[in-house]
């Protein structure tokens, strides 16, 4: 069996994490806190120097694994590459000795202006044959694999020809790179696009899936904004129930970016997390 | 010719970037709604609004983050319409938010909505509060070690070169911009500020951004070790224009600044350089010493 279709593509579980924050910072270097491992805006440490870089190598230096996790790549964009950035991210890698960098199947930036938001693309042959080929640079040169993850999306295109999950899916197959499902992500799109979750989870390619999203949200009655700023929801832990039956153990993260929580009660949702991939993975077992 | 993806991309770049709502305008109403489907609760530009206003409010949030004192003195609406004039002008161009502000000094100097009677208290905060962003996350380089020091004759004096912390951003001020910015961190009451002349200087130490006020005579001094003038004809330059007394009681001065710099980290290196560089920093003019 090649590395391509290994499940998770060969690469490790890591349980369950979460997103290193500058608020739970000092929490964690003086309490040491057992986490399965955690994740990092890569953009937040391509700095020179200063208070995230010394935070970083104390991490690192506490032996906590860290994964990378970008949102500035651009891979769905019409403008070159960024080489530069893609310079930086690298020195990042080597730093934190990620074994895998992810970021979003979107576009972030266009005709030279960064608009810092994770646009989703159109779903045609003619966008899937664009991202395939930038995420296969990408993983060139980064020489660490490139996961891309579904994004929320508040709309969609007159000229899309497939589904989502059929464009990423497409994606990643012809990149032959991972996939980062992000779970709530599924929910908050079929929320503002009308489409079954259960769908999604069922049709993306199951050994491609490398690492799990889970999150919360904002539900304006009209549309869901992908805010992170809540507890995970009932039916995005049944979504993520279903995703762990068909994928089998994936590490999976919590992201909380706005209204942040104490650590131990980010550390519960954690758990939570935990408890249903043991139910499951005891049920597949039985 | 651009692409269909190039184009959809371009067109809607534009639109995320309007400050009135899609709606508003027409034309660009009927463009969003070839490309954009919309569905039963949202039109396609409506869709297209909520992408829009999250570009204000992600944008308008990190400079008011970078900007406090700013926003403070001018008031929150004021604010937002400087930093809307900003962002309409120099759009966003880096992948990071910390460049957010990289021609906000320059923009703020030819910018004509500040108070009238303000101007140059705005656009002196601004430049004060963007040197921030560098110094906050700028590389920490190897501190200055004692020993260097201490094998320094008085003769290798006159042509050391004193190397300053590359994060030392150095001020001469009309106002004492620095409290208004710390006011405003602290979510106290802005001071009273009138003109009063400061020498400022800004740098980090043990990952936190400090100020110190210093004498004028130390900030030149410290200009021309910046050039990278010696450290003795560096004091000659000073003592220029100085009373017989003054320059009498400068040498012990200059000791004074030189060790509250060096312990507060503002010195990091002691460099022999040749003569010809030493002539060269003070800018071909030849210093007897």
């Amino acid at each position: 069996m090649s590395p391509s279709e290994k499940p998770r593509l060969g690469l490790p579980d890591l349980g369950v994490g979460v997103g290193l924050r500058r608020k739970h910072h000092e929490h964690i270097l003086t309490n040491r806190p057992a986490v399965d491992w955690f994740e990092i805006i890569s953009e937040n440490y391509m700095v020179p120097g200063g208070r995230p870089m010394v935070t970083l190598d104390r991490v690192l230096g506490l032996d906590y694994r860290l994964i990378q996790h970008g949102v500035s790549l651009c891979i769905g964009g019409s403008e070159p590459l960024d080489r530069d950035y893609l310079r930086r991210l690298k020195e990042l890698v080597r730093r934190t000795r990620t074994p895998w960098v992810s970021d979003h199947l979107c576009w972030t930036r266009a005709h030279g202006v960064d608009l810092h938001d994770l646009l989703p693309l159109p779903y045609t042959e003619e966008a899937l044959r664009h991202v395939a080929g930038r995420a296969r640079m990408v993983q060139d040169t980064l020489e660490v694999p490139l996961l891309l993850e579904n994004v929320s999306s508040y709309l969609t295109y007159t000229a899309s020809t497939m589904t989502e999950w059929e464009f990423l899916s497409g994606v990643v197959e012809e990149a032959d790179c991972g996939l980062l499902l992000d779970v709530n992500n599924i929910y908050v799109s079929g929320y503002n696009h009308g489409f079954d979750g259960a769908t999604y989870v069922d049709a993306i390619p199951a050994h491609r899936v490398v690492q799990i999203h889970l999150a919360g949200h904002t539900n304006y009655g009209k549309y869901i904004i992908d805010t992170h700023s809540d507890p995970v929801i009932e039916p995005v832990w049944e979504l993520y129930r279903r995703a762990c039956a068909r994928l089998g153990p994936v590490s999976t993260l919590i992201e909380w970016d706005e209204d942040i929580p104490s650590f131990e009660a980010l550390l519960a949702e954690a758990d939570k997390a935990r408890a249903i991939r043991d139910e499951v993975e005891r049920a597949r077992a039985a | 010719m651009p692409g269909p993806l190039e184009a959809l991309q371009e067109m809607l770049g534009e639109a995320f970037r309007r400050e009135a709502p899609v709606a508003e305008d027409p034309g660009l109403a009927a463009r969003c709604a070839e490309h954009v489907k919309g569905n039963d609760r949202l039109t396609p530009a409506e869709q297209v609004d909520l992408y829009r206003r999250q570009f204000w409010m992600r944008h308008l949030g990190s400079l008011e983050e970078d900007y406090p004192g700013l926003r403070a003195l001018l008031g929150a609406a004021a604010f937002e319409a400087f930093c809307r004039a900003y962002l309409q002008a120099h759009p966003p161009a880096s992948f990071t938010l910390r460049d957010l502000g990289d021609d906000i000094v320059t923009f703020a100097e030819g910018h004509a909505g500040f108070p009238e009677g303000q101007e140059a208290l705005c656009r002196e905060l601004v430049r004060y509060e963007h040197a921030f962003i560098d110094v906050l996350d700028g590389a920490e380089p190897p501190p200055l070690d004692p020993a260097r020091l201490a094998v320094m004759t008085e003769e290798d004096w006159g042509t050391a070169r004193v190397v300053l912390h590359p994060l030392l951003r150095r001020f001469r001020l009309a106002y004492p911009v620095h409290e208004i910015r710390d006011a405003a961190r602290a979510g106290s009451a802005l001071p009273e500020v009138t003109l009063k002349a400061v020498c400022l200087l800004l740098f980090r130490r043990d990952l936190t951004m400090r100020w110190m006020e210093v004498d004028p005579l130390a900030l030149t001094l410290l200009d021309a070790l910046a050039r990278g003038v010696p450290l003795l004809p560096a004091c000659e330059l000073c003592a220029a224009g100085l009373s017989e007394e003054e320059t009498a009681q400068l040498g012990e001065r200059v000791q004074g600044w030189f060790a509250h710099w060096a312990s507060s980290g503002l010195i990091v290196n002691v460099a022999h350089i040749a003569p010809q560089d030493a002539v060269e920093a003070l800018g071909g003019e030849v210093v007897p010493h």
